[in-house]
């Protein structure tokens, strides 16, 4: 049977990162990929909500606390000395990153700017 | 590449937003160099309950377990978990270094632009559904070589498989905890470093040697020594299957810092029983109960409620019969739990069905709920019975 090990570092090895909500989905021009692309700027009002604006987009959105919290899970290929045995037999194993508490929802369409002065952005 | 407060502001201005209305930290998110959708394997999102949010914070692992024709499960120390990816039509973006507006009123930093980058995307996520542990491989793993005690030639070959907790672990797909809550259910016991499941007979004659000495010493069931057990039994079987039987069939206590055992008149019962009928295919109920009573020790009163999920009677033919059915026998899956049920009999009260359905209930679910899904009741003679909802093959 095979047998993946998720190993946890702990609460002082675990960072609590943001899970962003979009709807639908982002595509790069030229479909470049997304990796090193620019998204956009995330704001907040003095009330809280979240704000962001990607090109000639606004977006509005809300925090969500997860009552139920996800893990992150970064895969670990074996080769490296520190696996135990079972994990071995495997290969792989998952390390939990981070954890994540905090949603920021957009789920509303985003709302064009409108403008007809060109302005260098 | 990286945008200046000035970019930010000159943004702002054109999407018409008052920088008053905004708190002064801004976000410039981008996607890192190396971000990649969970799509490629590198990383998932696994969604938690809470409880196990609390475990990895603890720094304890868990395990997913599973062979390439099962279902993946995950195993935290003591729970089981079917794991099971859910889709979105959404882009979840992840964001390590990312403050919320509650931490960043707290916080007051000097800092009011933060280049953050998305460490990856995904539409999907794992989630997952506590379910039973899939224990059903453990008795079979174990009955395939029981143990028939030091001299039996079994042990002599070497060929005879056998398990070690790793090798249950590596086999069975459920937590440390719950394989070894059932390996006690199973009477199971660790032998030179292996899991066992002793022959039944080779454990009954452990009983009776037990019993016997009880009765010779006229002392009371619920006061067994286990030092005169030992030095007594000692020469006749090896001491720590002694210890074992008398662990299996009773209660450990202390007394003056003697160790005492408190047999059970049921579990003593119930196998007593079990030996009687698994050399018949039925039973006169009638004759068997009277065999019984008198096969179990003097001062044990053996009463049909301790053979539920053991065996079952027949009222309906004449004469009455009773015969073997032991639940852990059936299968483990519900649905085919019920098949197998109602092939067995086509109307169930809902008294005999219990002890056999009862395992299958999960943490928030009735032996009455499981009925409701899986059966249709009807009354038959002012009686409620249950049978299959759809025709049995």
């Amino acid at each position: 049977m095979v047998q993946i090990i998720v190993s946890s570092a702990g609460a002082g090895g675990l960072a609590e990162w943001v899970l962003m909500e979009l709807q639908g989905e982002i595509e790069a021009r030229y479909s470049t990929g997304l990796a090193g692309n620019l998204l956009g700027d995330l704001h907040y009002t003095t009330e809280g909500i979240p704000v962001l604006i990607v090109g000639h987009h606004i977006l509005y959105g809300k925090i969500i606390h997860l009552e139920k919290p996800f893990a992150v899970l970064v895969k670990h290929t074996s080769g490296e000395q520190d696996c135990d045995e079972r994990a071995c037999k495997t290969g792989t194993r998952y390390l939990v990153t981070a954890l994540i508490k905090n949603k920021i929802l957009f789920k509303t369409r985003p709302k064009p700017i409108i403008t007809n002065v060109p302005k260098k952005v | 590449m990286r945008r200046t407060r000035e970019e930010v502001d000159a943004t702002l201005q054109v999407a018409k937003l008052n920088p008053a209305e905004l708190l002064p930290a801004v976000h410039c998110l981008g996607f890192s160099p190396e971000a990649s959708p969970a799509a490629a394997g590198d990383f998932y999102l696994l969604e938690l309950d809470p409880a196990l949010c609390q475990e990895l914070e603890a720094g304890r692992s868990m395990v997913i377990r599973g062979d390439r024709d099962e279902q993946a499960v995950l195993c935290s120390k003591d729970k089981t978990y079917d794991l099971k990816v859910a889709g979105t039509s959404n882009m979840l973006l992840l964001i390590p270094e990312c403050k919320t507006p509650d931490q960043l009123k707290k916080e007051e930093t000097h800092c009011n632009i933060f280049h953050s980058e998305i460490f990856g995307f995904s539409n999907n996520y794992w989630e997952l559904r506590r379910c039973r542990p899939r224990l059903k491989k453990l008795k079979r793993l174990l009955m395939e070589n029981t143990y028939e005690g030091p001299d039996s030639q079994k042990e002599k070959d070497s060929s005879c498989s056998k398990y070690t907790t790793e090798d249950l672990l590596d086999q069975i797909q459920a937590s440390e905890e719950e394989i070894m809550a059932q390996l006690q259910v199973l009477n199971a016991c660790e032998i030179g470093g292996y899991w066992r499941i002793l022959e039944f007979d080779y454990e009954m004659k452990l009983l009776n040697h037990i019993t016997q000495l009880v009765d010779s010493e006229s002392w009371s069931f619920t006061k067994v020594p286990l030092n005169v057990c030992l030095q007594e039994l000692g020469p006749l079987e090896p001491e720590d299957m002694i210890e074992h039987c008398l662990n299996c069939y009773g209660r450990r206590y202390t007394e003056e810092g003697e160790i005492y055992f408190e047999l059970s008149a049921d579990k003593i019962c119930r196998a007593t029983a079990q030996m009687l009928l698994q050399n018949a295919v039925k039973f006169n109920l009638a004759e068997f109960q009277e065999v019984w009573q008198q096969s179990v020790p003097e001062g044990m009163v053996a009463r049909l409620d301790q053979l539920q999920g053991l065996a079952l009677v027949d009222r309906q033919s004449r004469p009455e019969i009773i015969f073997l059915l032991k639940v852990d026998d059936l299968p483990e899956d519900t649905q085919e739990r019920f098949n197998s049920l109602f092939s067995l009999r086509e109307k169930w009260t809902g008294e005999d069905i219990a002890p056999y359905i009862q395992d299958l209930c999960g943490e928030k679910q009735t032996i009455g709920a499981l009925l409701t899904k899986y059966s249709r009741s009807s009354m038959q003679n002012g009686v409620k019975v249950y049978n299959s909802r759809r025709p049995i093959s």
